[in-house]
């Protein structure tokens, strides 16, 4: 009898060893210092010569025939443990004393992301380790070749998330990674800062990696990234839009059509300015949206899908460039159908430029799609149909401005 | 009395919710969307009509012997030999479907969180944890399930609603999804995530009042759809019928695009996977409670305590026989397919034999 007890409790004993043991999961357990935290990393096309430079590791040299004119140079930002500060007590002087640099920078090249990152583990000691990644920069020149790898690699990496940018860059992405600006102690939070901070401004979309890859793969739509390049030496700035075509970067934009595309998609809160001349005379004066409303209408006509997207916008006049005209609420409608026209018209080209690249950013396919879905499954399908079709498609612009106030001033 | 009657009826509609809630949420809204891209959630919500209909077979059985055990029952209305094969056949269907539920949960985990632990350790120690609490009775097993349920619903609900505001109309059009599609195998393929409802069959006999099965099974089956159909739209509406095939989990990815409002947490997953462990828990327990508990009955065995740890090296045995995780999910649509004949046909098959020839247990009345 004793024995019998005895047994079950050494038994029991051992499961709760067992459990003790393994629940807690240790096996997994990794110290933050034994990480090499990957902030920030940037694509470039590698240097002719590169096939010679790297290290093969996961193939024999040569062996690999994916185009080596296309390799790619992989630079990535390392966080450098210790020096970035946790709170506003810990900066100044202790942060100085081994150099003030918070990240380290390293450089290598690869045939395909993983190949890069590989050559680049051999070089730094501690596992890398992507959970903190959150600004990836590509240069256009690779952006141009496409990005089914480099979209294949982020997707099926778990740490990688979703909220991350990705920036194009004019010029190399290795210099917007090795730029580091004054406001921020580590480069890409001051990008990532950059980039918050303009959505709620209004003045970017919220475009995150997650959203690109949604555009990208949905069947009308087209994905586009914020344009940026080097400003100086260690500033970044947002220079307008990169649109693709499926993952092929095809046209760049500037600012202005960063407006514009908020404009059509009827995004909040709406952050762009205008210039408009008051009609007769040599004086302009600013307009500041202030909220916006977008209606897209999609019909079939003669077989053919005619878009037709209403915009509403409500705003105030910011700045007057000369004292001419006085402001009273004749001249403030009178801006507004100027305006109107003014917008009519440059809605038209913007949407025109993506057509000549077949790039239907608008997402225009989405609503055929979805809302004219007989149409669609008769004679769309496919998202390279699509992509042949968006060229011709037929798209009104209807335009209303209000103008509510004018500040502080009276005229 | 065979035993111990003190499920209430909310109680056994717990069970219900935290048994069918498990390892299927993180790949459902990927099988609907390749059944009929943006018409994801109908054929979600047909896979919960189709599923409803199975347990509604189920439920009337129990009703009709309400205090017998389902291997008793189906002995009475098919005869000894046949009805003895039949919960075999049964008993067989979730111990494969615990141990397949056992071997996702650990290809989940060492996927995405635990990338050095071995499968083997994840996998054995979840069924060790389903056969330790599984060698409890009836009441606590009750308990286990009611204990957990909140901690299930309420954080999914929260993730849900969360990213349901980033979700996009022109994702979820036309309701009934865009050619090419396949709503059938769809249908089927949800319906078979959905087969823990068949926990109910060792449920009824132990509720105080098994009169009430219908309503427990309706309130259980209707929050288990509701949830299954939102986390579909959810997930479709946030990131498209497209970008959702690209994704094997595409629920726990959902889960990583979540903030919690004012930054306090950047991404759910953790959390959310933390929940999840508890999810799979109950049902793995579930299922394997099931086994044990209709195996003993078969048997004629008074204790199914011994029976459980008996019943462990084959469930990790087959739990590995998958040789990889695609195979794993082919694995998993075929056993859960043909798994729709042992939860609905055969039950329908018996309701209707039980009716021709007039069997009927016990009521209460008399």
């Amino acid at each position: 009898m004793g024995g019998k007890v005895r047994l079950l409790i050494l038994f029991k004993g051992i499961v709760l060893l067992l459990i003790c043991w393994s629940l807690s999961g240790c096996w997994d357990r990794q110290e933050i210092e034994e990480r090499a935290v990957i902030l920030g990393i940037g694509i470039d096309q590698a240097e002719p010569d590169a096939e010679k430079k790297e290290l093969p590791l996961a193939h024999k040299r040569g062996q690999l025939h994916i185009p080596s004119g296309k390799m790619i140079r992989l630079t990535v930002q390392v966080a450098v443990p210790g020096r970035i500060p946790l709170g506003p007590g810990m900066g100044g002087g202790e942060s100085s004393s081994g150099g003030n640099k918070t990240v380290w920078v390293v450089s290598g090249v690869g045939h395909t992301i993983d190949d890069a990152i590989n050559g680049l583990q051999q070089r730094i000691a501690p596992p890398l380790f992507f959970g903190h990644l959150r600004v990836i920069v590509v240069s256009e020149n690779v952006a141009k070749n496409g990005l089914v790898n480099l979209n294949d690699f982020f997707r099926r990496n778990p740490e990688i998330r979703r909220m991350s940018w990705m920036f194009i860059s004019k010029g190399k992405a290795m210099d917007i990674m090795k730029a580091s600006p004054q406001l921020e102690r580590v480069p890409t939070i001051y990008l990532m800062t950059t980039m918050d901070q303009s959505v709620k401004m209004g003045r970017f979309p919220n475009d995150i990696l997650g959203l690109f890859w949604s555009a990208t793969s949905a069947k009308g739509k087209e994905g586009y990234l914020p344009y940026c390049e080097l400003d100086g030496q260690n500033n970044i700035k947002i220079r307008g839009l990169a649109y693709f075509r499926s993952d092929k970067l095809v046209g760049t934009t500037d600012g202005v059509d960063i407006t514009l595309f908020m404009g059509i998609m009827g995004m909040n809160p709406s952050g762009g300015q205008a210039y408009v001349q008051v009609p007769g005379k040599s004086e302009y004066l600013e307009y500041s949206g202030r909220s916006r409303k977008a209606l897209t209408k999609v019909d079939i006509q003669d077989g053919k899908p005619h878009v037709r997207v209403k915009i509403m916008i409500e705003g105030n006049i910011r700045e007057k460039s000369d004292e001419t005209v006085k402001l009273n609420h004749d001249v403030i409608q009178l801006m507004e159908r100027q305006l109107e026209k003014d917008a009519v018209k440059m809605y038209q080209d913007f949407i025109q430029r993506t057509q000549e690249k077949g790039a239907d950013i608008f997402g225009f396919g989405e609503h055929i799609r979805s809302r004219q879905w007989r149409y669609w499954d008769a004679n769309v399908k496919t998202k390279e149909q699509w992509q042949k079709m968006y060229p011709d498609l037929k798209v009104d612009i209807q335009v209303q401005v209000q103008i509510r106030r004018v500040g502080m001033k009276a005229v | 009395m065979e035993y111990p009657k003190q499920v209430t009826t909310i109680q056994a509609a717990a069970i219900l919710i935290s048994t069918v809630i498990g390892v299927g949420v993180l790949p459902l809204p990927l099988f609907a969307v390749r059944s009929a891209n943006t018409g994801a959630p109908l054929v979600t919500l047909l896979a919960v009509l189709l599923s409803s209909s199975g347990l509604w077979i189920v439920t009337k059985l129990g009703m009709r012997f309400p205090h017998q055990a389902f291997t008793q029952y189906s002995e009475i209305i098919l005869g000894k030999w046949p009805g003895r094969i039949g919960s075999a056949i049964v008993i067989l269907f979730f111990a494969v479907l615990s141990s397949l539920a056992a071997r996702e949960f650990g290809e989940v985990v060492i996927t995405s969180v635990l990338k050095k632990t071995p499968l083997e350790v994840t996998v054995i120690l979840m069924l060790l944890l389903a056969t330790l609490a599984a060698r409890n009775d009836m009441t606590t097993f009750t308990y286990i399930n009611h204990l957990y349920l909140p901690i299930i619903l309420g954080p999914a609900i929260l993730i849900v609603a969360l990213s349901l505001k980033n979700a996009n109309a022109d994702f979820l059009l036309p309701v009934w999804g865009n050619e090419p599609r396949e709503i059938l195998n769809g249908v089927l393929i949800i319906a078979a995530l959905l087969q823990g409802s068949f926990i109910q069959t060792i449920v009824i006999p132990a509720m105080r009042k098994p009169q009430n099965a219908m309503k427990a099974c309706f309130w259980g089956m209707f929050i288990v759809g509701f949830l299954y159909i939102t986390i579909v739209i959810a997930a479709v509406g946030v990131f498209g019928p497209e970008e959702t095939k690209q994704l094997l989990w595409p629920t726990l990815e959902l889960a990583k695009t979540t903030t919690l409002p004012g930054n306090i947490l950047e991404r759910l997953d953790a959390a959310f996977l933390a929940i999840w462990v508890t999810a799979v828990f109950t049902t793995i327990f579930s299922s394997y409670y099931l086994t044990i508990h209709l195996a003993s009955r078969l048997f004629g065995l008074r204790d199914h305590r011994m029976l459980s740890l008996f019943v462990v090296p084959f469930l990790f045995a087959m739990a590995m026989t998958p040789q990889s995780i695609l195979q794993m999910y082919q694995v998993i649509e075929i056993v859960g397919k043909f798994g729709l004949l042992i939860t609905i046909v055969y039950p329908l098959l018996l309701l209707l034999v039980a009716s021709v020839r007039k069997k009927r247990g016990m009521q209460d009345g008399g």
